[in-house]
């Protein structure tokens, strides 16, 4: 009786019972990686718009980036998020078999995504741009893209291991019914930093 | 349960939305009204993301709140703490 009162109380204080957010502990935990991460691209993307701000010039971005393949990296991250979504649904159907071909898929996406981050990084790295400086005037510029892409990149590397790691013990038949769902909630994340990249240092 | 149609259907809105903002982005039209395009795009973009990838139109009202106005909130006071300096330090520069 004691029970039931203190729980009734708790609903009343959090309009949601003993779990306010309905959802496991793992969820909640991968939620609340991605808010703080969120910050942290937050924090660099908002360091980047000061700087150019601040600088009286910033370098033209038709002259540096090639957009078309710019272009073609967002569609391969944004297809390798549908082909992850659908991993999802496959995998609370039950569905193995689609599942993994999904999540493969999605690998496949991530490491066409770093290749093309490569060879883009490699191109502006034979045209002298380094994280002190690049032959454009502005050091600035190639500070915040290094360290902006590059924690994007680093993210997407560890997505690919992560998916790969999944996709192993799903295809042994190991792998806990939340974890395509968590995995996934990661994945996402990645796609959504890379909208905000795309379109503050790309686009605008 | 969702289908594995909606998905589909969310990555061609988004592909959509992608065209469109790089035809925006090189459109002689004035510069601030490109960049609130492309930001009204962008939002859009991370809108369907969230919801529709991520579930987030799923989860209880608690959750959504504290994963997006967590995210807005702090990022809006990021740079609107920091962009007004940005702006005086530029038209120091110009004196």
């Amino acid at each position: 009786m004691k029970e039931a009162s203190h729980g009734i109380g708790m609903e009343a204080t959090w309009g949601g019972g003993g779990s306010p957010f309905a959802v496991s502990w793992r969820k909640l935990m991968m939620w609340f990686f991605i808010v703080g991460d969120a910050l942290l691209f937050a924090g660099f993307l908002a360091a980047y718009g000061f700087a150019r701000l601040a600088s009286p010039q910033w370098p033209l971005r038709t002259e540096i980036f090639h957009l078309t393949f710019i272009a073609a990296m967002t569609f391969v991250l944004i297809s390798s998020s549908a082909t992850m979504a659908t991993a999802v649904a496959a995998a609370q159907r039950g569905n193995r078999k689609d599942l993994l071909t999904f999540l493969l898929l999605t690998i496949l996406g991530g490491l066409i995504f770093l290749g093309m981050q490569a060879y883009e990084w490699t191109s502006l790295i034979r045209q002298g741009a380094r994280l002190s400086g690049n032959p454009w005037g502005v050091p600035d510029f190639s500070a915040y893209f290094f360290v902006i892409t590059g924690f994007h990149g680093s993210h997407v590397l560890s997505g690919v291991i992560i998916l790969s790691i999944l996709a192993l013990r799903t295809a042994r038949g190991r792998s806990r019914a939340e974890s395509p769902e968590l995995a996934g909630l990661y994945w996402h994340f990645i796609d959504l930093v890379w909208v905000f990249i795309f379109t503050l240092f790309y686009l605008i | 349960m969702v289908g594995y149609k909606s998905y589909w259907y969310t990555w061609g809105a988004l592909l959509i939305l992608t065209l469109g903002m790089i035809e925006v982005g090189s459109a002689a039209i004035p510069g601030g009204v490109i960049a609130f395009l492309l930001i009204l795009a962008m939002l859009t973009k991370a809108t369907l993301i969230g919801s529709n990838f991520m579930h987030l139109r799923f989860e209880k009202l608690a959750l959504i709140l504290t994963v997006v106005i967590g995210i807005l909130f702090t990022a809006l006071a990021l740079f609107l703490g920091i962009a007004p300096d940005g702006i005086r330090i530029l038209s120091l520069g110009r004196h």
